[in-house]
């Protein structure tokens, strides 16, 4: 059996082997290694041809069966605007023509042909199939008439069809058969379809945990990709056996593809401890309101014609079209069970706390010189990873000779949920005895990879302590020696006991007093810098040899006047000439002695007034006293001299 | 003058003494229901006493603690959040404001820069408000002075450059965390786990999301029993009841239409 396909293969191959026996000059210059990849490939497509044409042979010289034509529908209704297949059979060897008859409403489109040989029997049998999608947009029943074929000299036709198109509203199309369905997200069943938690010991080599440790845990929600999330809760325990500690606020988000499906996976970091032994189900829970996609929603009437024509864009634009399902709903991880595991009794230390990790002492300080009775600051700082929350402040030794108060502590966590890291500690404590002593820190823990208690201590340093011996009550002591171990603080500080002050929720700024007291400030500055521009005019020179400048003159003017009343010419003539002198002299920014008729002459013009005038006052001065009936005139000739100088120089 | 002032300041000490002497004793007596876990009846005294005084911070801050004991998460941060606009420094308050906040998942979403974010919120609104006005009738004031009076020595203009430096500074700094913090008037808290987010201010109106209790919403305007509230983050927006969420300051969010 020889396909056409087939033999198409065949001919092309030929053709490639014609073209690789005569190389043009560009392949003669290729390298022997192409030269030699291209004679296999000759060799090959010479011996299927060689094979392709013993076929042909063969049918040729075989009798062909007698010609057929057969047309069938894949199926006998298709929705308004989809199609169905019609599979158009004809078996002969030479086919002529293919009349395709034309139905109103009725849209017949080719989609290819396939031939195929066979032989049975001695008998070659070639049949084509030519496939057509037949469909309309106006719903009906439509006839499809016989489809005329010529085939080896004979005009052949087919049976007629029939072809129900319904309205697409009404009814869902089936999938076509032959053709893979629609990708479709697997039906959940398993109440996981809105996602869910996972649970994660992060402990090396170890599926258990011990009292009071606090392992670390990697919490995953795993939410379906396309979902919208809005968490309602944080993350809590289903029972009561575990505790979450410093669950990471900000969780890292990731794509995952798990049983098949893609989810978008949230993980947070933290903490899990138990104070109980046994086997105990790690259920976690979160809350949330999650939004996915309804699969099981009526999808959208796949696209026909246009750019979008294909199953790639049908999938696509069809999720975009999807509606959502928002619920709220509890994410929850599997009920696995945990194993918390006792710390052991035996070799438990004196000064253990219930530390569970593994610490280590990473620096300390210690005065050197200590009294009786007076506190000394001591300072340790530990490292490593753990329950940081039972990890007490370091021990004294030997603890008898000190008496220790408690103090602060900062702890510096090493990563985001505060698992590992340093802690400080700063504490008092007083020495009980004088003399030498050599003194350490110490502090005990129980290691989980061990699965044994340590004790660290730190290299003793010698320490000078002045003054005599406390004395004190025994019993204080062994009790304080005696005290178990301090059960875990409640993290809530206290309530105050002192009662503080009314104050006002409302603050300054949203009330109108606010305003006001901007207004008054503002109010202020402006009267300030109204006070300044005052003072700073009033202490002006200019402005003050101004005003002298017009005392003066109105002064002058005054004696003038008084003068005349009383017909002493010689003081009118004084006081007038003093009073244009102060005038010309704050003009010309000379003495006012130095005016005279000379200055005046060289200045102003001889007819002028203040000229005429300085000139009467001269011979009044020098001797020729003018007569005192005279006055009046002179009176008009001063007017006239003070109404020559512009008011601006006045 | 100043003997008048003292027997006035003795007169008022001597009214309120009473009234200070029965806050403390009731304070006590919700402190002593408080320790002996009865934190639904100490939650009530904190109330009342809030109610006759008025706003106290260790009595918000102590009524804080009975709801969050009572794990009723959105009235112990509103709570602890009004406690803050008093005291915005306490460390007691901030310790336990975050144990609610990590408790009710109602963290604070950081939109600025984390240090300039603690130095804006170092003081209160109401203390960044008393800078300004202070620094600005300072500069009035100096204003005023050296107008109308002249500096009476110029070895002091130096000071008071430095003095009108240091308030102008004070002032920009307060005007800038004001605005900076401006949301702030109009922010809620959402009180109940339950509390939806509506589309309408209707009871029966469909419900677009529950943003869940202890979380901060930004309070719009008011019709009727409902508060227009859009959630900080998200696209959440809607009508919340009266009765799922509260301002943290009084009369926040914009008056009803």
């Amino acid at each position: 059996m020889v396909s056409q396909s087939q033999r198409s293969n065949a001919l092309r191959c030929l053709a490639h082997g014609v073209a690789a026996a005569s190389p043009p000059q560009a392949v003669m210059a290729a390298s022997r290694r192409q030269w030699s990849h291209v004679q296999r490939r000759a060799r090959a497509a010479c011996l299927q041809l060689v094979t392709a044409l013993i076929f042909l042979a063969a049918g040729l010289a075989t009798p062909t069966a007698a010609a057929t034509v057969d047309a069938t529908l894949d199926r006998d209704s298709v929705p308004a605007g989809n199609a169905a297949l019609l599979a158009l059979t004809i078996t002969g060897s030479k086919v002529s023509q293919i009349e395709l008859p034309e139905v109103e409403n009725l849209i017949i489109q080719g989609r290819g042909q396939s031939r195929q040989i066979q032989m049975n029997n001695g008998q070659t049998a070639v049949s084509l199939t030519c496939t057509y999608a037949v469909g309309s947009n106006t719903p009906g029943t439509y006839q499809i008439p016989p489809i005329n074929v010529g085939v080896d000299g004979q005009n052949l036709a087919t049976k007629p069809l029939t072809l129900k198109v319904l309205d697409a509203a009404a009814v869902q199309p089936p999938p076509p058969s032959g053709t893979p369905p629609a990708a479709e997200e697997p039906a959940d069943t398993s109440g996981k379809r809105f996602g869910f938690l996972t649970v994660e010991l992060l402990v090396k080599d170890r599926n258990y945990l011990y009292v009071g440790e606090i392992a670390p845990v990697g919490i995953r929600a795993w939410l379906p990709q396309d979902s919208r999330v809005q968490l309602r809760s944080g993350i809590q325990p289903e029972g009561k056996a575990f505790t979450l500690h410093n669950v990471s606020e900000r969780p890292q988000q990731s794509t995952e593809i798990k049983d098949g499906k893609r989810y978008t996976v949230v993980t947070w970091y933290g903490g899990i401890s138990a104070t109980k032994a046994g086997k105990y189900p790690a259920s976690l829970s979160l809350d949330a309101t999650v939004a996915v996609r309804d699969t099981a929603a009526p999808t959208p009437r796949p696209r026909s014609g246009g750019p979008f024509d294909d199953p790639f864009f049908d999938s696509i634009i069809g999720r975009m079209n999807t509606p959502m399902i928002e619920k709220e709903v509890t994410l929850k991880s599997d009920d696995e069970e945990l194993e918390v595991r006792p710390l052991p009794g035996a070799g438990r230390p004196d000064g253990f706390t219930g530390a569970v990790g593994d610490f280590h002492l990473d620096s300390w300080e210690m005065p050197s010189t200590w009294k009786t009775g007076e506190p000394q600051q001591i300072s340790a700082s530990l490292g490593g990873s753990g329950n940081f929350t039972l990890l007490n402040a370091p021990g004294l030794t030997p603890p008898d000779a000190w008496k220790i108060y408690p103090g602060k502590s900062d702890l510096t966590p090493g990563d985001a949920a505060a698992f590992s890291g340093t802690k400080t500690f700063r504490f008092s404590a007083v020495a009980r005895h004088g003399g030498q002593q050599d003194a350490a820190l110490s502090f005990s823990f129980f290691d989980p990879a061990t699965a044994a208690y340590k004790t660290l201590t730190s290299p003793p340093k010698t320490i000078t302590v002045s003054g005599s011996d406390l004395v004190e009550d025994q019993s204080n002591i062994t009790s304080a020696a005696a005290k178990q171990p301090a059960p875990p603080q409640d993290p809530l500080v206290g309530q105050h006991a002192a009662l503080s002050p009314v104050g006002a929720l409302l603050p300054l700024c949203a009330r109108p007093a606010f305003i006001r007291m901007l207004g008054l400030a503002g109010l202020l500055c402006v009267l300030g810098s109204a006070f300044a521009g005052l003072r700073r005019r009033r202490s002006n020179p200019a402005r003050l040899a101004h005003a002298a400048m017009e005392m003066a003159t109105r002064e002058a003017l005054q004696v003038a006047a008084h003068c005349a009343d009383s017909l002493d010419v010689a003081g009118f003539f004084d006081a007038a000439r003093r009073a244009i002198q102060v005038q010309l002299g704050a003009r010309w920014n000379q003495p006012a002695p130095a005016i005279t008729l000379a200055e005046i002459s060289a200045r102003i013009a001889v007819d002028s007034p203040i000229a005429k005038f300085f000139h009467a006052a001269d011979l009044s001065a020098y001797g020729l006293h003018a007569a005192a009936d005279l006055l009046p005139e002179w009176r008009v000739l001063l007017a006239e001299a003070l109404a020559s100088l512009t008011p601006t120089t006045r | 003058m100043k003997r008048s002032l003292r027997i006035a300041g003795c007169f008022f000490l001597l009214a309120n003494a009473p009234l200070q002497a029965a806050g403390v004793s009731a304070l006590e007596q919700a402190n002593q229901r408080f320790a002996a876990g009865n934190y639904a009846a100490a939650a009530a005294d904190y109330d009342q006493i809030l109610t006759i005084d008025g706003p106290r911070a260790s009595v918000l801050y102590n009524l804080g603690n009975s709801y969050q004991r009572l794990e009723q998460y959105g009235p112990a941060i509103l709570a602890y959040e009004r406690a803050r606009l008093l005291t915005p420094r306490d460390p007691d308050l901030l310790a336990n404001l975050t144990l609610a906040r990590k408790a009710a998942t109602a963290f604070e979403d950081p939109r600025r820069n984390p240090r300039l974010e603690a130095m804006l919120n170092h003081y209160s609104r109401d203390e960044w408000s008393w800078l300004v006005a202070g620094a600005a009738l300072f500069l009035g004031g100096l204003a005023v002075l050296s107008g109308a009076l002249g500096l009476p020595r110029r070895s002091w203009c130096p000071a008071v450059i430095i003095a009108a430096s240091l308030a102008g500074l004070a002032l920009v700094c307060g005007a800038g965390a004001l605005y900076l913090r401006r949301d702030e008037a109009a922010r809620g808290i959402v009180l109940n786990a339950k509390a939806g987010v509506r589309l309408s201010p209707f009871d029966q109106a469909e419900v677009l999301g529950t943003p869940g209790a202890g979380h901060s919403v930004r309070l719009g305007a008011a019709n009727g029993p409902f508060h227009y509230v859009e959630v900080p983050g998200t696209s959440l927006c809607g009508w919340m009841a009266d009765s799922e969420v509260a301002a943290i300051t009084p009369g926040g969010g914009k008056p009803g239409g």
